[in-house]
């Protein structure tokens, strides 16, 4: 069962990926990346790691890809890169896939040189609720007073004249 | 379970904003005159809380909170801050089409912020508040909803913010990673240790530089204090700045004293000090508009305040805090008071006569503008004293011989606006609405704070060195 899975989640994300990268429209390529997210985190639900799954679709198929989503409505979306900006942006783009693929690689080699570690206590759902509630529980409780203090700047900032 | 006493002052700041939120919403609409009662009487009741504190150093959420005598100080000058704010904004808000509740709610906010940043010794807790105060600040500085510099002000604000806590997380990111820690004391410890350690400093302190608006990270400075309401520029102007540098003294305290000196991290300071003192006061000879006049004023201040940190020396630092208080906050009172339905006189050409025109405010603004510059027997100049004095004691002294200059240089456009109020003919078409006691009580304490630190200072200066002793 977990074989098929993996083999599912895995085809789907590198099918995700290039569906992203060949799309057309900026908006699209953002859903099929979350797509990518999405597959992504069930693959490290199968890996035994059930919170950094659930974080991967929290935090990036929801916040960052609605920050991608916000920053592509002020764009104009259809106008794509300039000609003459395009070898430039081909250039950046291929520097920085190369770094990319030297990280992995030298990440890659220490992980397989190394004796495989059980997985640590540090990323068990239940010990990172237990730190967040008591060693990190004052700041947790700031960031609640964070996020109001977001909502409520938010509110003011576009209230209708008089409170109306 | 008993609650520690410790976390009394910021809960009372936190709550009251929560309340005084839901007054808005539910209360009366009409008049907001409820909602600054009702914030008066919070800050009034954390600052009691919190003096209650005094001398006995409390702790909360297992060390992370830490009511030390210093924060105790810091938090009662943000405090008072806030309350000079709230005194100020009551008529101007009406006047200036900004009367809105989310002003109290998120002044309080802001306070809490600063108080939360003030009242520990781990970074990720100072990063949090800071956080606070700043996403509280954006959407102050953009009350003015149907003006144009204020929406420009608040989204540059927002940016340049943004920018700035992106740095101090990254930095934060490789000091834990280095020492898995976000203590001052641990963080500090691991400062010699090479490149990382130095390199997720500098980050930090960038980030830090950016919120206490230090040159070359003041560019927002100038931009915000224009387009915000003018009492949030005045409460801008010294209520980040005092919780920003007992960060900054703490972790400069904590840094052994035999490795300070050989740190990267010292001229890195040394440098934005210089930086701060040059470009802030040059550029305020430049100024036309009070409140831009003001900013970059509050820019070379706060050089000066780095010059008391580079030197280790908590108590100067502490007092020229307090006397910034009175005499930043005062000088803004008099620009607040300046103001009619619907207008205000911020330009320097606004001010011409007005010496003879508003007697009172005249009079005050002159004598808060001389301690701003310096002169005896004001408080400002018993601060720049005590300042240049302990540098001078660090052997930092081609730093004072800047400072003393740059000083100099102040006095000609702080001069300049007293020129104006006394010796030229009054503007045409100015008409301010001069009922507004709560400015002018402001103005009054502001007075007395400036005189009061620069003629008696033994009983006040006997409490700063108490807190200076605690913070590290």
């Amino acid at each position: 069962m977990a074989a098929v899975l993996f083999w599912v989640f895995s085809c789907v994300s590198i099918g995700a990926v290039l569906a992203m990268i060949l799309s057309r429209h900026p908006a699209h390529a953002a859903l099929w990346l979350v797509l990518a997210f999405a597959s992504l985190g069930g693959l490290f639900g199968l890996l035994a790691a059930p919170f950094v799954a659930v974080v991967q679709i929290i935090i990036y198929a929801g916040a960052i890809m609605v920050l991608f989503l916000f920053v592509l409505m002020t764009i104009d979306a259809k106008a794509g890169i300039p000609g003459e900006k395009r070898t430039f942006a081909l250039a950046a783009a291929i520097v920085l896939a190369l770094l990319l693929l030297a990280e992995i690689g030298l990440a890659a080699r220490s992980l397989l040189l190394a004796p495989a570690a059980a997985v640590s206590d540090s990323i068990k759902t239940a010990a990172i609720g237990r730190l967040l509630f008591e060693k990190y529980l004052y700041p947790f409780e700031i960031t609640s007073l964070l996020i109001m203090a977001a909502l409520v700047g938010a509110v003011a900032l576009v209230k209708k004249k008089d409170g109306a | 379970m008993t609650l520690p006493t410790a976390v009394f002052p910021l809960a009372v700041t936190a709550f009251g904003a929560i309340a005084v939120l839901l007054l808005d919403a539910f209360g009366k609409r009409d008049s907001k005159t409820p909602l600054a009662v009702l914030s008066l009487m919070i800050l009034a009741a954390s600052a009691v809380l919190a003096g209650r504190l005094w001398g006995r150093s409390a702790f909360g959420f297992g060390g992370l909170m830490r009511l030390d005598d210093a924060a105790i100080l810091v938090s009662m000058i943000v405090l008072l801050a806030a309350a000079f704010t709230v005194l100020l904004g009551w008529q101007w808000n009406r006047r200036l089409d900004a009367a809105f509740g989310e002003f109290y709610g998120l002044l309080l906010l802001a306070a809490a912020g600063l108080m939360i940043m003030a009242q520990t010794a781990d970074l990720l807790v100072v990063f949090l508040g800071l956080e606070v105060f700043s996403v509280s600040a954006y959407g102050l500085t953009g009350l003015k909803r149907n003006d144009d510099k204020a929406s420009e002000a608040a989204v540059k604000y927002f940016l340049i913010g943004s920018f700035a806590g992106a740095f101090m997380v990254f930095g934060l990111a490789i000091l834990f990673g280095l020492n898995e820690s976000f203590g001052i004391t641990q963080t500090a410890a691991c400062l010699g240790t090479g490149l990382p350690a130095q390199l997720g400093f500098g980050f930090l302190l960038a980030g830090l530089g950016f919120k206490l608006a230090l040159v070359p990270f003041h560019m927002w400075a100038p931009d915000v204090y224009e387009g915000a309401p003018t009492p949030i520029a005045g409460f801008f102007s010294i209520a980040p700045k005092a919780a920003g540098f007992l960060v900054l003294s703490r972790l400069v305290a904590a840094v052994p004293k035999d490795v300070w000196k050989g740190l990267p991290i010292f001229p890195f300071l040394y440098a934005v000090a210089a930086a701060t003192l040059i470009i802030g006061n040059l550029a305020a000879l430049r100024q036309k508009n009070l409140k831009r006049l003001l900013a970059y004023s509050s820019i070379s201040h706060a050089g000066t305040m780095l010059i008391a940190v580079l030197a280790g020396d908590g108590a100067s630092l502490l007092f020229y805090l307090a006397v910034y208080l009175f005499m930043g906050l005062g000088a803004f009172a008099a620009l607040t008071a300046m103001s009619a339905p619907g207008r205000e006189y911020v330009h320097l050409d606004d001010f011409a006569g007005a010496g003879f025109r508003y007697p009172w405010i005249g009079a005050i603004f002159t004598v808060l503008l001389l301690s701003l510059a310096g002169f005896p027997p004001t408080g400002g100049f018993l601060a720049k004293f005590l300042v240049f004095s302990a540098g001078v004691r660090a052997g930092l002294v081609p730093l004072v011989v800047l400072g003393v200059v740059t000083s100099l240089i102040a006095v000609a456009y702080y001069l300049r606006v007293i020129v104006a109020m006394y010796m030229r003919d009054p503007a045409p078409g100015v008409d301010i609405e001069a009922e507004n006691p709560p400015a002018l009580l402001v103005l009054f304490l502001g007075l007395v704070g400036v005189l009061q630190l620069g003629l008696f200072p033994a009983n006040i200066l006997h409490f700063i060195r108490q807190a200076a002793a605690s913070i590290f």
